[in-house]
């Protein structure tokens, strides 16, 4: 099944995202490294950027990754609906930015083609901790530890609390078998498990996270833990992961013995701290084991170790991965195709140069040489037009990949409809909507998609859900649905649950409108599930898309039916798109129509058309009648033609209804760059845009659906 | 880094004090310098429709689409003709780059901050282009009023807020 998708584009994609959002967020903390605490748009920058690499690199499988950002993104969920106020803003800085090297060292490893094999529990733990005593901070208010102290936090093991009177002590020795792998985080897992029950926890070697030759002196020693608890034997010995152990030694010890520490137990050497920072962990070229996970807990699916491996060979193939796609720019493409308009023309007025004109002159040589040069910047055009234009296709692959992994690890049966997939945008449009996009769709599947496919046909649906990915380009804008069958949104749950968090006014639900309560789900913060999974459920998701949505100047459209499905439709402008227009001429302007949407042209006479006592004007044709309008007369252009006999009728269909338009002259189809009307001229009604001809003369763009929209308003 | 700044400091004190100034109807008009861009000839100027009759319409500045206004109509003064002399002042202002088409280009003049007198506001506060001129400078034998560029597209921000606000509604 992973067979079919197109990894490749899918891990140049990623690697590219990822680098990018890793900058952005270092960006962040480095500017404000220095400031005593992270203001709210930086808390939720950081949670969405983590949120972000969380579920792309949960797709592609890299789970070192994703636990590590998922573990940042805990914390700043905690400072985002908490806000405790007493962060020590330095030590967050060093985590984040710990996590930043991390996964970035991942990254490169990927990029060079080998497997991203870093050890991300030790972050992990050390994420917890500052977790853990950041809600221990609110609780105690004030008693907030030193920096120094933090980093030795282990050492409180050592600590021997007092004995209290039917607590246990026991000594516990865990052998592995030789052959096992990371036995140093088996190790740590034990103690893990075992911290719910313990009361005070010593164990040797102490380094087992950050040390990775700490597994081999387990392998050889053993692994010591004592543990001072109330719990029976039995009730840890059935804590402790023995999966891979040879054998445990379990003795009850006195709180005296107890009291010597692991020291004066067994082993002679007295635990040691290393810390090795992350940095020089992650360089570690070939670390000594192949798996690169931790065990596989119980939630763990079959699936995912096979696609582990997938992930891996995916990476090996790729060796020189970033040199296939380099990205660049926009604005130095827009410079560059800036620069080849300007060669057009120029190359225009060489060719046409009135001097050439000067009878008896012998130009057969220049005309070769000039045919020459036009096909070369003919060329160019072409190629920083198609360099600009990427097809769908590998975005919309993204999306197969990620309904195939969600609903199989959600469980649920989901077929996924794509249509539309060879629509070309803009790269840039491309890059901004790739994001947006994985949420819909994530969305859609955690969400959207009944949890019981019982539900389902009790609704008289089919078992199996649908989601469906629709791209179009229709009147200048680009239109990208994600539609489901699922169970739609409730527009009730929807008021209650932004009352509830705040997000909007206190009103009563009959004074908002259906879509206005479908949009309370694009508030920062806001979330229709209560639990947090993996895939989304935070109210991140939304606030991200909208977000993303509107720096390209797009909007997203909310559609829903409770019952029958939910329909998300992201309109993206056209703004530097390409489209095929018919460049027409009325009076002394230009104008270039998109094709598609251009019906037929038509000539007729007079008798063709109906005046209504208002003073607008009907065309009937064959039959029909539809709204005519006289460009020349419209703009009020000088030089146009007002006779319908004299120009050509150019009917425009849009959305199913033909407007007839009366224009001069036919001039020629062609490729056409829109490009946006300067700001400082306010918006003209029915155009969308202007572009430039390959003579240099700009041509205004007509926009269908906005000449319809006006001419009812008349 | 420090040398850029150096540089761009005595770009700018080059530039202090410089105006460029042209001369529309019988008035002498004056621009900062460092809000000009470049001048270019007159070139064919597409018209767009339904916008004040100030904004002349569209050019292509090398493959950049500029918008051009005619500096007279949006003083409301009468127009004139263009003929060979006229041309465009491509000015940047706020990273919104328009073209202005001015009858004539008179010259680079330095004038100096002692040198420009607030335009006398009695009896003038209806007068529209008064709002655009800032001050009064006299250099040799005349007077050339000096243009705050923002002002004068300065106007169009109001536009735009109510297309935004068009849009948001």
């Amino acid at each position: 099944m992973a067979d079919e998708f197109n990894t490749d584009s899918m891990l140049s994609m990623f690697l590219y995202e990822s680098g990018t959002l890793l900058e952005k967020l270092e960006g962040i903390i480095l500017e404000k490294q220095d400031a005593d605490c992270f203001d709210d748009a930086d808390i939720n920058e950081i949670f969405r950027i983590m949120h972000t690499i969380k579920g792309s690199s949960g797709v592609m499988m890299y789970d070192n990754i994703m636990k590590t950002s998922h573990k940042l993104e805990d914390v700043f969920y905690y400072l985002r609906e908490s806000h405790p106020d007493d962060v020590p803003h330095l030590e967050l800085v060093e985590k984040v930015l710990a996590v930043s090297d991390f996964i970035t060292g991942e990254i490169e490893k990927i990029k060079n083609g080998d497997t991203p094999d870093g050890d991300e529990s030790g972050i992990i733990q050390d994420l917890d901790e500052f977790l853990g005593e950041l809600k221990g901070d609110i609780k105690k208010q004030g008693r907030r530890l030193p920096k120094e102290k933090k980093e030795e936090e282990p050492v409180q093991f050592y600590i021997s609390p007092v004995a209290e009177e039917d607590s246990h002590f026991y000594r516990i020795v865990i052998h592995y078998r030789n052959d096992t792998q990371m036995s140093n985080i088996r190790a740590y897992s034990a103690t893990y498990a075992l911290k719910e029950v313990a009361e005070d926890l010593l164990y040797t070697p102490e380094d087992i996270l950050s040390n990775e030759d700490s597994a081999d002196t387990i392998l050889q020693e053993g692994f010591y833990m004592l543990l001072q608890t109330k719990s029976s034997k039995d009730e840890v010995m059935d804590l402790i992961d023995n999966a891979e152990a040879e054998h445990i030694d379990f003795d009850e010890i006195t709180a005296e013995e107890y009291g010597k520490g692991v020291a004066g137990l067994g082993r002679g050497e007295a635990p040691i701290i290393i810390k090795l920072d992350d940095e020089k962990e992650e360089k570690k070229p070939e670390a000594p084991k192949k798996e690169d996970s931790p065990p596989p807990k119980p939630g763990d699916y079959v699936v995912k170790s096979k696609e582990t491996g997938k992930g891996k060979t995916l990476a090996k193939n790729h060796v020189k991965q970033q040199q296939a796609v380099i990205s660049v720019n926009v604005e130095k493409m827009d410079s560059l195709m800036d620069l080849i308009g300007e060669l057009v023309i120029a190359e225009a007025v060489v060719l046409q140069n009135p001097d050439l004109k000067v009878p008896g002159l012998d130009l057969v040589n220049f005309q070769k040489a000039a045919g020459q040069l036009s096909k070369i910047t003919t060329d160019l055009q072409d190629v920083i037009m198609s360099m600009r234009m990427m097809p769908l296709t590998s975005t919309f692959q993204k999306m197969k990949r990620i309904v195939f992994d969600v609903s199989r690890k959600l469980g649920k049966d989901i077929e996924l409809d794509v249509i539309g997939e060879n629509t070309e945008v803009d790269k840039n449009i491309i890059e901004n909507i790739s994001d947006p996009l994985m949420h819909l769709v994530r969305n859609s599947v955690d969400h959207g998609i009944e949890d019981d496919p019982a539900a389902r046909v009790a609704k008289g649906k089919p078992e199996k859900g649908t989601i469906t990915l629709e791209a179009k380009n229709e009147g200048g804008k680009v239109y990208i649905t994600v539609r489901d069958d699922g169970k739609g949104l409730n527009k009730e749950a929807l008021y209650n649950k932004a009352l509830e968090h705040g997000l909007i006014e206190n009103k009563p639900m009959s004074e908002f409108q259906e879509k206005e309560i479908f949009r309370f789900i694009t508030l920062p913060g806001f979330s229709t599930k209560e639990e947090v999974t993996e895939y989304s459920g935070r109210g991140v998701g939304m606030d991200v898309v909208v977000k993303n949505i509107q720096s390209i100047g797009g909007r997203l459209d909310i559609e829903s039916v409770e019952g029958q499905g939910s329909e998300m439709t992201l309109i993206i402008p056209l703004t530097l798109a390409i489209i095929n227009g018919i460049v027409v001429q009325a009076g002394d302007t230009f104008f270039v129509i998109e094709t598609a949407s251009v019906k037929e042209f038509v000539r007729v006479g007079e008798d063709a058309l109906i005046q209504e006592p208002s003073g607008a004007e009907i065309m009937v044709l064959r039959g029909e009648c539809h709204p005519f309008i006289r460009l020349g007369e419209r703009y009020d252009l000088p030089n146009a033609c007002s006779k319908v006999d004299e120009g050509i009728v150019v009917v425009l269909e849009h959305e199913g209804s033909l407007i007839c338009v009366l224009i001069d002259r036919l001039l020629q189809e062609q490729e056409i760059v829109v490009k946006p009307i300067p700001s400082y001229v306010k918006k003209v009604k029915g155009l969308s845009g202007c572009t430039q001809l390959g003579d240099g003369s700009i041509a205004l763009i007509l926009d269908t659906a906005g000449l319809m929209l006006d001419e009812e308003r008349r | 880094m420090a040398e850029e700044l150096k540089e761009e400091l005595m770009e700018e004190d080059a530039q202090k004090g410089k105006f460029m100034t042209f001369q529309t109807g019988k008035e002498y008009f004056g621009i900062s310098i460092s809000f000009v861009n470049e001048i270019i000839a007159m070139q064919p100027i597409t018209a767009i429709p339904e916008v004040d009759d100030y904004i002349k319409g569209l050019i292509n500045l090398r493959g950049k689409i500029i918008p051009v206004i005619d500096v007279r109509l949006r003083f409301k003064m009468e127009p004139v003709e263009y003929n060979d002399r006229t041309c465009i002042i491509v000015i940047d202002v706020k990273n919104t780059v328009i073209g202005l088409i001015v009858e004539k280009i008179a010259e680079v003049d330095d004038i100096m901050d002692d040198d420009i007198v607030p335009p006398p506001a009695i009896g003038h506060k209806d007068n529209e282009s008064n709002k655009y001129v800032y001050g009064l400078a006299r250099t040799g034998d005349t007077v050339k009023l000096l243009i705050d560029p923002e002002k004068l597209i300065g106007q169009k921000d109001i536009h735009m807020l109510e297309e935004i606000s068009d849009k948001e509604q």
